[in-house]
């Protein structure tokens, strides 16, 4: 496929992505590096649906959405219970107990080797085969998710939200329920990883365990503060400039095997530089 | 007849120190009651337990002849009473109408659903709340201030900042911690004209403070905590003019 269809896809559906960690992370102040594990329940769901022609691409994709938002209420769970610096170390977990979930359970991931042929998503009974659209399926995704995130935002879900995060005590004074908030976010969240999973697994054809590791959910982290946290602005920069960057790198003259590895290096130097010289990303607010 | 607001028995430690022990008292519905004591009398720690953020070691506190023991400070709010804290914990990163929107009870667009499939509904929903949280700022002299950060606002604009929140939950019986200290003398008039007012509006009033003069001019109740313990109960004249309190109070016998 052409370099620029996939650089935008792929951007797309992680911008959903970005959306997922700023609402967790930035906005409700649950510090999850798990995301990536619910971005692929939602790619194998939808990988299951399709090649065992069960269902056609919506239908999977909405199943796919709502058991993420199952999954993430629960896996965000204690982070309602135990205090931040904790729960990080438990999404840690959940995190580590999903890569091992998605490598060894052959029968249902395909193991290390992953799920190949993945068939393209379909539309109102027509397969989607050409890249284009593809695409514009993927941007339909993230137009879709902005529009939501700015609705939810704007709303009084999102003031109450942001209150939570200055003082959640003052919250409660106010006879508001800090929990049910903090789960509508997570399900909100779950929504949208799932959503991106689904399009990464037709958009690919092919998924394995390294996508969704915990690589992966550093990586959203990554983007939600670079890019800039709790704005919509933020979290459509940050994956399109964070991904272009491997492209880059291609046109430096590095063998890949190294490339990867100065990708994982360049991420972290960006990672800790915006935390310490510019908290509040490009176009965001302090995280 | 049973009390407004009714508080027996209640008893608080905190490792070996009690906070509150066997404190009671009555607030009359429609009155200003003020709360004096001490520091660390725990003027501080009745009101947690009146709002539901702690649970008394025994003890019980109703409302209107129902038992509040037990309930979540969201319940409490809902049935009524609400409460300011004496280090404000005001939403400081929210503009001040933010701040009073945010304690509005009950608002569409709370939840996600309603704010993704019902977009004109809230909104035209937050105009019309838009317009009584600017009433209420208008009310406690901050409608100037409305859309300016909280954290850009004097310290005595914070602190009616904090009364027009309480006020946004819509409770009858208010419980105000210190909402005059560290204010100058002007700005302490404009708060305890303030208080009167909301008595006539009707509301119930139960106020930590400290300057006697201000105790003397809008009480018309006095609670005198020392050491966790309800001393006395009585008119503002029978209180200050009290020698045995007077001592405790300026004495230093803590
Ligand atoms: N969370 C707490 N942990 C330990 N001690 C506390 C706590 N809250 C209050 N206290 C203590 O309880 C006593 C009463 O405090 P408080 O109710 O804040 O007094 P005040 O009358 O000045 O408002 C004080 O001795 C205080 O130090
Ligand atoms: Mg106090």
């Amino acid at each position: 496929m052409d370099f620029w269809f996939s650089y935008i896809a792929l951007a797309s559906i992680y911008v959903l992505l970005g959306l997922s960690t700023n609402l967790l992370v930035g906005i409700a102040g649950i510090f999850s590096v798990s995301q990536a594990a619910v971005f692929g329940v939602g790619a194998y769901i939808v990988a299951f649906f399709l090649m065992n022609e069960t269902m056609s691409f919506l239908p999977a994709l909405a199943i796919a959405a709502l058991c993420c938002i199952a999954l993430n209420i629960l896996v965000t769970l204690p982070a309602l219970r135990v205090s931040g610096d904790y729960f990080v170390v438990t999404s840690f977990g959940i995190q580590l107990l999903a890569t091992a979930v998605f490598t060894n359970w052959t029968d249902g991931t395909g193991g290390a080797n992953g799920l190949p042929g993945i068939p393209p998503p379909d539309l109102a009974g027509k397969a989607l085969e050409s890249s284009g659209e593809v695409v514009s399926l993927c941007v339909a995704g993230m137009g879709l998710g902005c529009l939501i995130f700015w609705l939810v935002m704007r709303a009084p879900f999102g003031r109450l939200l942001r209150a939570i995060r200055e003082d959640e005590l003052a919250v409660a004074a106010a006879g508001k329920s800090v929990l049910r908030a903090k789960v509508s976010a997570a399900a909100l969240a779950g929504a949208f990883a799932g959503t991106a999973g689904g399009l990464y697994a037709t958009f690919l054809s092919f998924i394995d365990p390294s996508s969704f590791d915990l690589d992966s959910s550093i990586l959203l982290l990554t983007m939600v503060v670079v890019g800039g946290a709790r704005t919509l602005a933020g979290s459509i920069l940050g994956p399109f400039l964070l991904l272009a960057l491997p492209q880059i790198l291609t046109l430096v003259d590095i063998p890949t095997t190294v490339a990867a590895a100065a990708r994982q290096l360049i991420y972290g130097v960006l990672l800790i530089a915006f935390m310490l010289f510019r908290p509040q990303g490009l176009a965001g607010e302090k995280l | 007849m049973t009390a407004y607001l009714q508080a027996s028995g209640v008893d608080v430690s905190f490792g070996g120190l009690k906070a509150l022990n066997d404190c009671g008292f009555t607030v009359q519905q429609g009155k200003i009651t003020c709360l004096v004591g001490p520091n660390g009398a725990g003027k501080t720690t009745i009101f947690n337990v009146i709002t539901g953020f702690l649970r008394p070691g025994a003890g019980s506190v109703s409302f209107k002849g129902q038992t509040l023991d037990g309930w979540k400070p969201q319940a409490i709010v809902a049935a009524g009473i609400a409460r300011t804290f004496q280090n404000l914990r005001l939403f400081v990163d929210l503009t001040a109408i933010d701040n009073v929107l945010a304690s509005m009870p009950a608002q569409t667009g709370e939840e996600p659903v309603a704010a993704i499939f019902r977009p004109f509904h809230v909104a035209s929903a937050q105009r019309h709340r838009r317009v009584e949280a600017l009433a209420i700022l208008n009310r406690v002299g901050l409608i100037e201030r409305a859309n300016d950060f909280t954290r850009n606002l004097s310290y005595g604009e914070q602190k009616l900042l904090t009364i027009a929140r309480v006020l946004a939950t819509g409770a009858e019986l208010i419980l105000l911690d210190e909402p005059a200290s560290g204010l100058s003398a002007g700005a302490l008039d404009g708060v305890m004209a303030l208080l009167r007012r909301l008595q006539d509006d009707g509301k119930t009033l139960l106020v930590v403070e400290h300057n006697t003069r201000v105790v003397q001019q809008i009480a018309d109740d006095v609670l005198f905590l020392h050491q966790g313990h309800l001393m006395a109960q009585g008119t503002p004249e029978a209180i200050v003019n009290d020698p045995a309190l007077a001592e405790i109070y300026f004495g230093g016998t803590i």
